[in-house]
């Protein structure tokens, strides 16, 4: 059942095989396998739970109750990039755009090669792959329902000769509310918190909702458990009650910022130093344009469609269109200039491009007097510059094949583009890392990655750490880089492998089959439960 | 809000939106709330970080208009933003960006400025919650990986 923290009216121990820490890409398919494997399963979730009555189509109000720090997270470089993260039941899942990728078939050659992961085949993920799309429902989004800017951007793609068609997603008879990211009103995006959550409890597993994990405990090289602190719903302050798990295996399943926050809190698993280096973020950028004809956002599928034309060369264009209140401060511009434009805005398309093969990277850290509160470092470098640039460059040449008259760019000295000069100009011009203006990023990865060499990695292909038996960790964080496309279903399907190795080893009764734990029934201090 | 008067308030509101033609114009009493609401659900810094960017606009604005901002009148406050905001220095624009993150947001996502644009979240709602989305799949049991999911 899920738990939340205000029906926990006193400190808790419980005893259970698997403790996993998040409940998102990673952890909701972990608890779901693990529990149907006759396992014992305990999820504790920072977030809060919702359910489809809770998403009401308002943008800051989401933000505010589902991402960590009201989605105003950002990285410390140049420039500063907002990157959203997901806190609620479902992780980022519950909050993201529903694009279900498999990953870019090079990467996987080059995390085999250059990481030492020979384990991981692609027969093996594809296998893998073709389980999830059944089980989340994964179609190409409908035409019919994705709304006119989706099918104007693929219009003009299509004039320009380029490679470019709908996304798969995994949503069950969407009608498109343009709400993704803010949680699906109509019970249509098959995310995290209403698939393997559900079928997690099903099987018997509990999820502590607003519960922090906050230490990992091990004894002689092994992790027994978890302790953790229940949070104030409201606040976000903890309650003043604590939950202490005892398990036969722990899964850190917090997110590619928060996992490796935890590890460094405590100097764990960093006998190779690694943890929370190697961060990747997938920089995005965009480009509005300005038409003739009502498009109608945000109705429709916010990102319904894609240009692949140079994934070869590290740019993926993925679309996105937002309600007015994000909108605006996508257009650099105040007072009368802002709002002769946004009353403008039916007739406004937005497109997003990313840089989805990037030589920046970043590093998780524990700069200490934040609260309970990592701080991301991340610089783009000249590379990246120029491949934002080109995605923008690219993106604005398809709108105006689409017929739009204006173009709104995000760099600055280049804001709004009329026509062929101006697009001209921006593509001889020498774009700074500094000009970029509003720059974000969706997808953090890489900062306790994989592979087959101690010194150079944190987890095994079995998603174990080297350090700690016991201890895996499976999300985002795992993957040795970025795998060229959305990573949600490249995560779920890394869970679903370590869930196979857990549930070997404890059904080996390895280690120890429960000899310090004691068994659920034993303890004392249950919840109200709802 | 501590640090910014009522009236400071009704300007850096209008300066940033101006007056959508069509649409109501900016409300201090609505807003401001939000806006305090906004900035204490985020990273700690973030409450200091919109009032030292409210100092340093104030700063900017005598460099470069000679008066404070509130002594600015409604055309040049406008065009000192848009000036920050063009900046190719990220700090001057910086300045501009943090303050209209929560001001653009409490005034686009009132229900009286989001309707007419077309964004009516309460009708989207009431349609959504009429839908039913069944869910009739469970992955294939662990111990035969290559049996098909579905059913
Ligand atoms: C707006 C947006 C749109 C996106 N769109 C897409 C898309 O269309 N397709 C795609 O593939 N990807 C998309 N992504 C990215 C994708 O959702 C994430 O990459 C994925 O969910 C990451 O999975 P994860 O398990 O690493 O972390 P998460 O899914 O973020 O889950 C981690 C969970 O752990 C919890 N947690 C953290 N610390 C603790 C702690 N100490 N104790 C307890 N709980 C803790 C967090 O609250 C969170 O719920 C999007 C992301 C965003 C922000």
């Amino acid at each position: 059942m899920i738990i939340p923290s205000r029906d926990v009216r006193e400190d808790l121990r419980r005893a259970v095989d698997v403790a996993i820490i998040g409940s998102g890409a990673g952890g909701g398919p972990l608890a779901r396998e693990l529990a149907s494997a006759g396992h014992s399963v305990l999820v504790v979730e920072e977030g809060a739970h919702f359910t489809r009555e809770d998403f009401n189509l308002k943008p800051a109000e989401a933000y505010m109750r589902m991402y960590r720090d009201a989605g105003q997270t950002v990285t410390m470089g140049l420039p500063f990039i907002l990157l959203p993260l997901g806190k609620t039941v479902g992780g980022t899942t519950t909050v993201n755009s529903g694009t279900a990728l498999r990953m870019f078939p090079p990467v996987l050659k080059k995390w085999r090669m250059t990481h030492g992961l020979d384990e991981l085949t692609e027969e093996e993920l594809n296998l893998i792959y073709g389980h999830l799309e059944e089980y989340l429902f994964v179609k190409r989004a409908d035409p019919e329902v994705a709304g006119k800017v989706a099918t104007t951007f693929l219009s003009g793609a299509e004039k320009l000769g380029l490679s470019c068609g709908w996304l798969p997603r995994n949503a069950k008879e969407c009608e498109g509310f343009g709400s993704c990211v803010f949680g699906c009103p109509s019970g249509s995006k098959q995310s995290v918190d209403v698939t393997f959550i559900p079928d997690a409890l099903s099987f018997g597993a509990d999820v502590y909702t607003c519960c922090r994990a906050e230490r990992i405990e091990v004894k002689g090289g092994r992790a027994v458990g978890i302790s953790c602190q229940f949070l104030d719903e409201a606040t976000g302050k903890p309650s003043g009650r604590r939950l202490e798990v005892e398990a036969r295996a722990v899964v850190l399943a917090a997110g590619a910022i928060c996992t490796p926050y935890l590890l460094l809190r405590q100097g764990l698993a960093n006998s190779s130093g690694q943890v929370g280096k190697n961060l990747a973020i997938h920089p995005a950028t965009q480009a509005v344009a300005l038409f003739d004809e009502v498009l109608g956002p945000p109705r429709g599928i916010p990102q319904a469609c894609y240009v692949d034309e140079f994934q070869g060369e590290g740019i993926m264009l993925e679309g996105g269109t937002v309600p007015p209140e994000i909108h605006a401060l996508s257009l650099p511009f105040a007072g009368r200039r802002s709002a002769e434009l946004m009353v403008k805005y039916p007739n406004m398309g937005m497109f997003g491009g990313m840089v989805s093969e990037s030589a920046s990277c970043g590093a998780v850290k524990d700069t200490g007097r934040r609260g309970y509160r990592p701080t991301i470092f991340y610089l783009l470098r000249g590379e990246d510059v120029a491949k934002a640039k080109a995605a923008v460059v690219l993106m604005a040449e398809i709108w105006f094949a689409a017929g739009a008259h204006r173009v709104f760019t995000t760099i600055a000295g280049h804001y709004e583009l009329t026509g062929a000069r101006d697009l001209r100009r921006l593509e001889r011009s020498r774009v700074r890392v500094s000009d970029f203006y509003g720059m974000s990023a969706y997808h953090p990865l890489g900062t306790c990655r994989m592979g087959g060499d101690p010194q150079w990695s944190v987890v095994k292909h079995t998603c174990e750490t080297w350090d700690v038996e016991g201890l895996y960790i499976c999300d985002g964080s795992v993957l040795p880089s970025s795998p060229g496309v959305n990573p949600q279903l490249t995560i779920m399907a890394m869970a679903m492998r370590c869930a196979g190795f857990i549930d070997e080893r404890l059904s080996a009764g390895k280690p120890g089959a429960g000899e310090n734990a004691p068994r659920p029934e034993d303890v004392a201090g249950e919840p109200q439960g709802d | 809000m501590k640090g910014l008067t009522r009236q400071q308030w009704e300007e850096l509101l209008t300066a940033f939106t101006g007056i959508p033609e069509g649409l109501p114009p900016p409300d201090a009493e609505e807003q401001v709330p939000f806006i305090e609401e906004y900035l204490r659900a985020g990273a700690p810094e973030l409450p200091g970080a919109f009032h030292a960017s409210y100092l340093l606009l104030n700063v900017l604005s005598l460099l470069m208009k000679g008066r404070p901002f509130s002594r600015l009148d409604p055309g040049h406050r406008e065009d000192l933003l848009n000036r920050l905001l063009s900046s190719r220095n990220p700090l001057p624009r910086g300045v501009a960006t943090i303050l209209a993150l929560p001001v653009l947001t409490s005034y686009y996502r009132r229900p009286e400025v989001a309707s007419p644009l077309g964004f009516d979240s309460r009708a989207l709602k009431e349609e959504a919650a009429l839908r039913v989305v069944s869910r009739d799949r469970s992955l294939p049991p662990r111990d035969d990986p290559a049996e098909e999911a579905g059913g």
